[in-house]
């Protein structure tokens, strides 16, 4: 598969009087192939929101090699603008016009058909809506009308900025439904989001970043098995007994409350044989599988239970060992 | 094309310009309201009385000359006989005089074009630099400010081109906007005039002037619009130009002024962009120093002005517009749009 986006170590600063120096994205790599749907997370103030506006020109970054749809960027972004449709954080429309005359205008602009603009309005549900001046639209409307001025083009890549934001639980699903049926359509698609759940369900590959750094990228099953310590909660009748049953075959177990933790072993029948043998009967074993917020969560160092800080400095887990987890080319150390 | 056309819709879409248009319109109703209502066609009798005045007037500014250039000749007495005639004659030597009295001045409560086409016209100008000014600004700052330009520029992505398009639509529409509201204006004045009025001599030396008058105007009105949008660009906002504008006046028409009045800075006028803008809307302006009399052999009739003409001011104005365009789309070249 060709390469639709690539990013090799880009770093962007910040400088301001106020504020000073601040690294916002830090030696960033980002590698985006045809076809994927492709998540892109991490914590406020990571770096994904400046990395995108690198990528789309809006930015002028320090350093780095960037391109889109084979041509660098931004030098020679315009050639391939017309197939990238592209929304950055939320977009701001005119407010006195409609929805309509607001794609009507960037139709125009961009030198695509009018006649797309219904199309588009159809894609994200706002066709019946498309009359009503935009600043009537609620958040979500306005989010759906943004993706739609993205989608404008017919791209070949559709850049998405955290498209649920302002989305009701039916919108974010009909977000889901139009990114899976664009992809089904050969789309390439590079989604950031807040909402780990939706990526996960979405996307079949995912970069993190954290610190303006990428500390986990590849397919998303393989970026999860990465993190799995082959962990299963185990019931029986005597928890106690049963974890010395599993010390003593050199397994680990950790009893917690009525249940056990057992890890170490590679296949759970070695755990049942082992009870079964000595007379414990399993009434539950289940494989603890990590998701994707629990990796998030371990990779960005943002725990839940400590109040963290935008700016903090912490060092992501990954960059405490300095390695990177690219599952598509393996441990960078 | 399609993104002038584009630029054009938006343009033409905002409010603020709405609203100016409207103000533009209104005060121009009103004052065409107030002139029509305190103006009415002279009788027969009026005009011959006014035109008896005016030869009358004429005739008296023509005797207090020879008066005053036989007392300076010596063959009167220096007793004036209780006017005032000054010690240079050349100040009111009919023939110098930048007009003389006509049968208009005359014509209480009648509204002569000829007499009044200038200063309404200036009047016009004036809304039009502001109307400019205010119109660039906003067009650029709010769209800065909002992320229309990203929006933009995610379908365009070549930043100049964006720029000169929005500066190029904006000064297209401005001058056809400027271009239409005073050739209405002027014609409902000259209808006014006509029928409800005077219309006054209108030569051909009228139409000339006049018509100079305007195009110098419409060159004002697109060098400020230039000048608000490069501010507001340079500032991402609107109020960067409003503000700019302020701190202009404020510190430096009114209080570098004083501070080069105290220091007795020569020709201080000089530095100033109003009388620029003066020097190049009326072709040239006069400025007293009294300083230019201190010198040994200035002669005793030295009088203390000083005439800045057109050609330095518009070049003045033009390098000063020229200056924050350029700086504004070098440095929207390599802003980062956050």
């Amino acid at each position: 598969m060709s390469a639709v986006i690539e990013i090799e170590g880009l770093r962007k600063t910040f400088h301001s009087m106020r504020n000073g120096r601040r690294v916002a994205v830090d030696g960033f790599d980002l590698l985006v192939e045809e076809g994927q749907v492709h998540g892109f997370l991490g914590p406020n103030g990571s770096g994904k929101t400046t990395t995108l506006r690198a990528l789309l020109g809006l930015v002028r970054a320090d350093s780095g090699r960037m391109s889109v749809l084979g041509q660098p960027s931004p030098e020679l972004l315009p050639r391939v603008a017309g197939q990238v449709g592209a929304i950055v954080e939320s977009p701001q429309f005119f407010g006195n016009f409609t929805g309509y005359r607001t794609l009507r205008l960037l139709a125009r602009a961009g030198g695509v058909p009018v006649s797309r603009v219904d199309e588009a309005l159809d894609l994200v549900g706002l066709r019946d809506r498309g009359d009503e001046r935009v600043k009537a639209y609620s958040l979500g409307m306005k989010q759906r009308l943004a993706v739609a001025s993205a989608l404008l083009k017919d791209p070949r890549l559709l850049i998405l900025d955290e498209p649920a934001n302002g989305l009701d639980p039916a919108g974010i699903r009909e977000m889901r439904d139009l990114m899976r049926s664009l992809a089904a359509t050969g789309v390439t698609v590079l989604v950031s989001s807040h909402i780990l759940g939706e990526i996960q369900l979405i996307c079949d590959h995912v970069t993190i970043i954290s610190q303006g750094r990428r500390v986990a990228s590849g397919r998303v099953d393989e970026v999860l098995a990465g993190y799995d310590r082959h962990e299963f909660l185990v019931r029986v009748a005597d928890p106690q007994r049963a974890a010395e049953l599993l010390d003593a075959a050199e397994l680990t177990a950790v009893v917690d409350g009525e249940a056990l933790v057992v890890s170490g072993a590679s296949d759970p029948t070695v755990i049942s044989r082992v009870l079964g043998e000595q007379g414990l009967w399993v009434g539950e074993l289940t494989p603890l599988r990590p998701d994707l917020e629990s990796v998030f969560l371990e990779l960005t160092g943002a725990h839940p239970s400590v109040p963290r800080q935008v700016d903090d400095s912490a060092l992501p887990y990954a960059a405490q060992g300095d390695a990177v987890i690219d599952l598509d080319r393996g441990v960078d150390a | 094309m399609n993104l002038v056309r584009a630029e054009l819709e938006r343009l033409a879409a905002r409010r603020f310009v709405q609203l100016m248009v409207v103000l533009l319109a209104f005060a121009f109703a009103v004052t065409a309201a107030t002139t029509l209502a305190g103006s009415h066609k002279p009788s027969a009798s009026e005009l011959n009385s006014a035109r008896q005045q005016a030869t009358e007037a004429r005739q008296s500014m023509e005797t207090a000359f020879q008066e005053c250039v036989a007392r300076r000749d010596g063959a009167q007495p220096t007793e004036d006989g209780g006017s005032f005639l000054p010690d240079d004659c050349s100040q009111i030597d009919p023939v110098l005089q930048d007009r003389l009295p006509i049968a208009a001045d005359f014509l209480p409560g009648v509204f002569s074009f000829a007499q009044q086409a200038r200063p309404l016209l200036f009047f016009l100008i004036a809304f039009l630099v502001l109307f400019g000014f205010l119109v660039g600004a906003s067009y650029i700052g709010a769209d800065l400010n909002s992320g229309g330009v990203v929006n933009l520029l995610l379908w365009r992505p070549r930043r100049l081109t964006v720029l000169a398009t929005k500066l190029g639509t904006l000064l297209g529409t401005v001058l056809v906007l400027a271009l239409l509201a005073s050739v209405a204006y002027l014609a409902t004045f000259w209808v006014i005039g006509q029928t409800a009025g005077l219309a006054g001599q209108l030569s051909g030396e009228f139409w000339r002037e006049l018509g100079a008058v305007h195009g110098r105007g419409l060159v004002l009105v697109l060098l400020a619009t230039a000048v608000g949008f490069a501010i507001a660009t340079l500032g991402r906002h609107t109020s960067a130009a409003l503000g700019a504008l302020a701190a202009y006046v404020v510190v430096w028409e009114l209080g570098a002024r004083l501070v080069l009045e105290i220091v007795d800075a020569p020709q201080s006028d000089l530095f100033m962009l109003t009388s620029h803008v003066g020097a190049w809307l009326n072709g040239e302006a006069r400025f007293y120093d009294e300083q230019i009399c201190r010198g040994g052999d200035i002669g005793f009739n030295c009088q203390g002005f000083y005439t800045l003409s057109w050609l330095p001011s518009l070049l003045v104005l033009l390098g000063i517009t020229g200056g924050l365009t350029a700086a504004a789309f070098a440095v929207f070249r390599r802003r980062d749009l956050i």
